[in-house]
């Protein structure tokens, strides 16, 4: 039958109901007509039809039984049972739908996370066309491409729609009571046309506007329109006062536009043809191009790449060893953090798996429990498939009570996702939708057949129903060693998760104890705003910030202040290569280091200590380096280093430095690296973004608002902002780690608990069902503890086979965590020896219960009620 | 019901519907038994209570088409006509019904 057909009867049943009594009453009415030609009287006739046409009420419901009405009202009635059924047994329903609200909860959650973050396309039109572009050089990394090079990639390929590119900076506005700090992206031509987004409110940017010494634009966001000008249309048009110039605001961008990233405020143009881009070696955009449709990867790379080869050819002295790479867009912005996402989501996918092995064991307890009103039922009359009918119903209220539980779960569960994990890319696409929604089902449908099916056909074997009818009291049935696998199942997957959330735990804690080389308490961070056209003038830049930091010093509780381009702890790379002017043999080892620009204040301001030679100092004139000792001893044979310059090939600009000294090493580049070897300019920064440190001699926030003071009076029309102690910078930067290791924990913990409740139940079962056989022996003389001891025996025995089995599935998945360990490798003996002594101490705990409970049976009692 | 009489073998119902209807006329169900125990001289006799489910099967099968229409009495039925659908399966079940019955004759004759 067709399905559509069925669905429209059960949308009118009543119309399908009366056509049909209609037709055979009209059959019975020319039947007794017939028979009353036969000379019957009319009454009789009638009679006789109605006989002869057989059970009138039965004709009708076996012709509509067919339709799916009919089914529908033995789902009806079935649901009425599993609904009354579960009422009668509220602790069982509540442990069942909490379990699942727990299992479809956290699934859930995680995979709006998944879906958000990596399965949904990026929020732009056609956005798999998208990618990012950057330079490749054999030995300097350069994420950013040169804004020549820029322009002729797009004019030259053949395979893009266009390439742009962008950077940003923080600026001050200055139209309000205070300067406020904005972020700006500076954009190069064709950006609004390579996203495919147009301004929500006003216009693109015009050519005039793009070009060097043309007329002053910028684009507002959303967040910004909405702040500053009530979201009232009159802004496009109104001005903007940053640094010194007057910008008008021609457009509004929609709220779904966060690129380059969530906190840019503006967007304005970035001359190409001015006379600061035209040099093949200063790089700065980050480049986006948008493809052809059905233009390949491959196809882009050889083209892009041929184009290069030819600029090479040209510019030999300058691109011969340039290459261009291309990722698409998507993979750029969110392929770090997908292995972090899956692992979580495969371990909540275990947890459900082991919520829906728990749920079977019970289930498993309670089909036992109901053999006789089952073999009632058959006796009656009932198929095994309305008996399967009728138990799988019961787990399907159950599920989807636990998949709407759930689904606050995940609503909850989001929000947590975001406080801790504020760096996530994409995170505020994360949320709840009628996709969620779907997936929850889906998993409560799943949940059901898992856990259910198995139980359902077993509980409905005839025979087996059918003998236990008569003899179940005195056997003991046959379903508790099905029921002890499902608790070792559970066993073991507990131990699975709860040995990778031990590792992870125990490699946050070695970082922990990590001695970092610096000293990151007391220690308050802070920007101050500056635009890239004043670093035009450095000698003008270098008095400000040396005014500043002297300005700082001599505030009361300061200890001493520094600037650097980079956070020490927080992970970043800056690799360069380096040559001394003094030469070295050509056998040796490529001087490789890292490279940080920082004043001399710096090593006193976090604590590294100089340990040979002297402290260096900013001197106009002169370059002056400090080296770790890493560098010394890898590349100079150790204090021999002193003195020696140091020239960076790659950057011609910069004037040899001399190594004045050596200080300690320190982990600079993340605490779980070793400290690198490094070469500190001894320059301070004058670029936008660069860091401002001081140390405090109290708690360092207490110091921020008189840092702002102090700030505004020496330079009233920058903003200071992003007061931040080093410490919070160096936690933030392990957010994805410390999310990680959060959850992770938590769903071990769940799994763990979980378990326990398996063990437990499955036991006390067992308890219920061999009472009177305990009773028996307790009354022949048996000792309690021998009984104690065979049923404590009988639960460790299942945990000790779970934690085997969780041992070696825990080694086996534990190459996923590799490269997210620090300190322990995914193997380690006392993480996982810990595990196994947990589970099985609570295991055991679990087991105990159950066994006190069965010795301490009145055996008389019990055998007199026989 | 009487023993005297026939009942139809299962199967051989729908056979039977479709027959009656492929003269192409317009039925309701009690013409389909009157005509079905006319033809077969008394020896058939549908049973009604499965005729009706057999009908409506047929009908969301799509081999039959159901319309309410007047009698000549004017009385309110249900008539079926055939189908293309319904022609084809027709086509079908003579087929098999004629295998099925030399099957059985030639048992007979030389079991």
């Amino acid at each position: 039958m067709a399905w559509y057909r069925r669905f429209w009867n059960v949308l009118r049943p009543g119309r399908m109901q009366s056509d049909l009594q209609r037709e055979l009453s009209f059959h019975v009415a020319e039947r007794a007509e017939e028979l009353q030609d036969g000379g019957m009287s009319e009454e009789e006739a009638v009679r006789t039809a109605r006989r002869q046409f057989g059970n009138y009420t039965a004709q009708v419901e076996r012709t509509r039984d067919m339709d799916i009405y009919g089914w529908l009202e033995s789902f009806v009635r079935n649901l009425r049972h599993a609904a009354r059924g579960l009422g009668k047994t509220p602790a069982f329903t509540a442990t069942v739908v909490l379990t699942l609200a727990l299992g479809i909860g956290a699934n859930s959650a995680v995979f709006s996370a998944i879906y958000a973050v990596l399965l949904r396309p990026l929020p732009f039109p056609e956005s798999d066309q998208l990618v990012k572009l950057a330079q490749s050089h054999p030995k300097i990394p350069q994420p950013f491409v040169a804004p020549v090079r820029l322009e002729e990639w797009n004019r030259l390929n053949n395979t893009f729609q266009a390439i742009t590119g962008h950077y940003t900076e923080d600026a001050s506005e200055l139209s309000g009571e205070l300067p406020e700090k904005l972020k700006l992206a500076l954009v190069a031509p064709r950006f609004l046309q390579v996203w495919g987004i147009a301004p929500a409110l006003g216009r693109d940017f015009s050519p005039q506007e793009e070009r060097f010494g043309g007329p002053n634009a910028v684009l507002i966001s959303d967040r910004l329109w909405r702040r500053r000008f009530g979201g009232n249309p009159d802004a496009v048009g109104k001005t903007l006062r940053i640094g010194r110039l007057a910008y008008p605001i021609i457009g509004v961008m929609p709220a779904s536009f966060l690129f380059p990233d969530r906190d840019v405020d503006l967007w304005s143009p970035s001359p190409m043809d001015a006379p600061y881009a035209q040099s093949r070696e200063s790089t700065w955009f980050t480049a986006i191009g948008r493809l052809k449709p059905g233009v390949t990867l491959a196809q882009a790379r050889a083209n892009l790449a041929s184009v290069q080869a030819n600029l090479g050819r040209e510019y030999p002295k300058t691109d011969a060893m340039i290459g261009a790479m291309i990722e698409p867009l998507k993979e750029a912005t969110v392929g770090g953090v997908r292995r972090s996402l899956l692992i979580l989501f495969g371990s909540v996918s275990l947890l459900l798996l082991i919520a829906c092995t728990n749920i079977a064991a019970l289930l498993l307890s309670r089909a036992a429990a109901r053999e006789h009103e089952i073999s009632v039922r058959f006796s009656l009359g009932a198929s095994r498939a309305s008996v399967v009918a009728q138990l799988l119903t019961e787990v399907l209220v159950v599920s989807l009570a636990g998949a709407a539980l759930g689904l606050m779960v995940a609503a909850g569960a989001s929000r947590v996702f975001r406080s801790l994990a504020k760096d996530l890319p994409r995170i505020e696409e994360i949320g709840l939708d009628w996709r969620i929604v779907l997936y929850a089902l889906a998993c409560a449908i799943a949940a059901t057949l898992l856990c259910g099916i198995f139980p359902a056909i077993r509980g409905s074997r005839r025979n087996l129903a059918g003998s236990l009818a008569q003899a179940g009291r005195w056997q003991v049935s046959r379903y508790n060693r099905v029921q002890f696998a499902l608790v070792g199942v559970q066993v073991a997957l507990a131990v699975t998760l709860l040995a990778g959330a031990g590792l992870l735990l125990r490699s946050f804690q070695e970082l922990g104890r990590v001695s970092p080389g610096f000293d990151p308490e007391h220690v308050l961070t802070f920007h101050i705003s500056s635009s890239w056209g004043e670093t035009a003038d450095q000698k003008a830049a270098r008095q400000r910030v040396d005014r500043i930091l002297d300005g700082l010093r001599s505030v009361p509780g300061i200890e001493s202040a520094a600037n650097a381009l980079s956070l020490p702890g927080v992970p970043a790379q800056y690799q360069i290569e380096l040559k001394t002017t003094e030469g070295r043999a050509e056998s040796e080892p490529k001087m490789l280091a890292q490279g940080r620009w920082v004043t001399p204040a710096y090593f006193a301001t976090i604590r590294i200590p100089v340990v040979a030679g002297e402290l260096c100092r900013d001197e106009s004139n002169t370059n002056t380096t400090m080296v770790n000792r890493s560098f010394a001893n890898a590349y100079l044979a150790g204090s021999a280093a002193i003195g020696r310059h140091l020239v960076q090939p790659a950057n011609a600009y910069l004037p040899p430095g001399e190594i004045r000294g050596i200080v300690g090493d320190a982990r600079e580049t993340g605490l779980d690296r070793e400290p690198p070897p490094t070469v500190y300019w001894c320059a301070g920064s004058n670029q936008p973004g660069t860091y401002f440190l001081v140390r405090t001699h109290g708690e360092p926030r207490s110091m921020a608002e008189t840092i702002r003071r102090k700030i505004h009076e020496l330079e009233p029309r920058r903003s200071v902002y992003d007061l931040t102690p080093l410490r919070d910078h160096i936690s933030d930067a392990y957010a994805e780690n410390r999310l990680r290791t959060i959850l992770l924990t938590f769903f071990a913990m769940t799994a763990v608990s979980l378990a326990c409740v398996g063990v437990h139940g499955t036991l006390s079962y067992l308890v219920n069902l061999r009472q009177r056989e305990v009773a028996l022996r307790l009354a022949l003389g048996a000792v309690r503890t021998q009984v104690v001891r065979q049923f404590l025996a009988q639960g460790l025995r299942v945990s000790v086979l779970g934690c085997m089995a969780g041992v070696v599935l825990a080694v086996a998945l534990g190459r996923l965590l590799s490269g997210m360990l620090y300190g322990v490798s995914t193997s380690d003996t006392a993480t996982l020896g810990g595990v196994v002594a947990i589970v099985l101490a609570v295991s055991a705990f679990a087991s105990l219960l159950p066994a006190m409970r069965a010795a301490r049976l009145e055996p008389m009692q019990l055998l007199r009620e026989e | 019901m009487g023993a005297k009489k026939n009942d139809i073998l299962q199967g051989t119902l729908a056979l039977l519907v479709l027959k009656t209807l492929s003269s192409g006329r317009r039925m309701h169900g009690y013409a389909i038994t009157a005509h079905i125990q006319s033809v077969s001289d008394q020896l058939l006799r549908v049973e009604e209570g499965s005729l009706y489910p057999a009908l409506h099967r047929m009908e969301q099968d799509g081999w039959v088409r159901a319309e309410w229409g007047k009698t000549e009495k004017n009385r309110e039925a249900r008539f079926y006509s055939l189908t293309a659908k319904g022609r084809k399966q027709l086509m079908q079940e003579e087929e098999s019904w004629a295998r099925l019955t030399e099957g059985v004759a030639r048992v007979i004759r030389y079991a």
